[in-house]
């Protein structure tokens, strides 16, 4: 029996981290929902808990990078064999859930990334400006490191032993998706990636507003190519 | 007032005034060093200041204002890039605790739910 951990960073959603937490527990039995809040100033905490999920709460705000990282610490330190990260807006279908971890089970990936564009499955598809950006990161990874990933920024992902010890040690910060690809691509991680369906959010905005959009590909880039340099150094 | 003594003055006024916080422990050793150094120039270039001309003249400066302003800012950008160093690394530190903290704060309370 394989411990699974489902990591859900959460800052300010109250509104959606009740649901997301239910619909977990719902689908998902035998798993345990840890939530990390973020320094949530308003009651993420308490409707998370009482939803039945674990929380762990960060005395100020660290950013998302920061905040899945304690999952992953957390998993490593209770051992956990599957770390599953889900957003806490609700935009991931838990339904998925399953589905996302088998290639793990199977030993036959080390990452499993939830792809919303992989099929046209319907669902939310994100904004004509967001998919410019996306597609960007498709193809700068794959020109940088071989992988192609259609959903470089999907926050829907599943991960193994080798990659929950990789990730507790070092996880990139600020927008950390696409650069946590590229680290698992040169740790050498089997990455996989399957469809799933993603909503619009229900509640709150999304921490990636349009005007941000450029200074988030200028960002990532920037960080990707530093990783990659600093990768070839230490090679 | 002779703008040698005034450069003088200014010089070593930063000098102790950087001692002084050193003595009080406002500011360590360590960090220190960058801004003692710095006086330290300047209080040795407005005591030997044909030395200053010389080196301004050798370097290729028409006037030796531009040579001291040049030099200052050269200092002041790598002074700022050591800061922003130290700042990162602060950070770095920071982060590493907040999520110990956050661990241990959740195992304490696993912990006192148990044991009631």
């Amino acid at each position: 029996m394989m411990k699974i951990l489902v990591i859900v960073p959460a800052f300010n959603e109250c509104g959606n981290i009740g649901r997301t937490v239910e619909e977990i527990r719902r689908v998902a039995l035998g798993v345990d929902i840890l939530v990390i809040n973020d320094g949530s100033v308003d009651d993420t905490v308490e409707e998370a808990r009482q939803a039945g999920g674990m929380v762990i709460s960060l005395p100020f705000n660290l950013g998302i990078g920061a905040a899945v990282q304690t999952g992953f610490q957390y998993a490593q330190k209770y051992q956990y064999d599957i770390a599953v990260q889900i957003d806490g807006d609700g935009q991931h279908d838990a339904s998925f859930l399953e589905k996302i971890i088998v290639p793990i089970c199977q030993d036959q990936a080390d990452m499993v990334v939830g792809s919303r564009f992989l099929e046209k499955t319907g669902g939310f598809q994100s904004s004509f400006s967001r998919r410019v950006g996306i597609n960007f990161f498709v193809y700068l990874i794959n020109a940088l490191t071989g992988v192609k990933v259609n959903d470089p920024t999907s926050g829907f992902r599943a991960y193994n032993k080798k990659l929950i010890a990789l990730f507790a040690e070092y996880y990139p910060q600020d927008f950390p998706e696409p650069e946590a690809i590229v680290v698992a691509q040169q740790a050498g991680a089997r990455i996989v990636e399957l469809p799933v369906v993603m909503r619009a959010r229900e509640a709150g905005s999304s921490s990636i507003r349009y005007f941000k959009t450029l200074y988030y590909m200028v960002k990532v880039t920037l960080a990707i190519l530093l990783h990659m340099i600093r990768q070839r150094r230490q090679n | 007032m002779n703008i040698h003594i005034v450069a003088m003055v200014v010089s070593v006024v930063i000098f102790l005034f950087v001692i002084d916080l050193v003595r009080r422990r406002r500011l360590t050793f360590k960090y220190a060093m960058a801004w003692l150094s710095v006086s330290g120039g300047a209080i040795f270039f407005a005591v030997f200041y044909r030395f200053l001309f010389a080196c301004a003249a050798f370097l290729g400066f028409e006037l030796p204002s531009n040579f001291i302003f040049f030099t200052l800012f050269c200092v002041f950008v790598f002074l700022s890039l050591l800061l922003t160093v130290f700042l990162c690394q602060q950070n770095n530190r920071n982060d590493v605790m907040a999520q110990k903290i956050a661990l241990l704060e959740f195992e304490i309370k696993e912990l006192k739910k148990s044991n009631s």
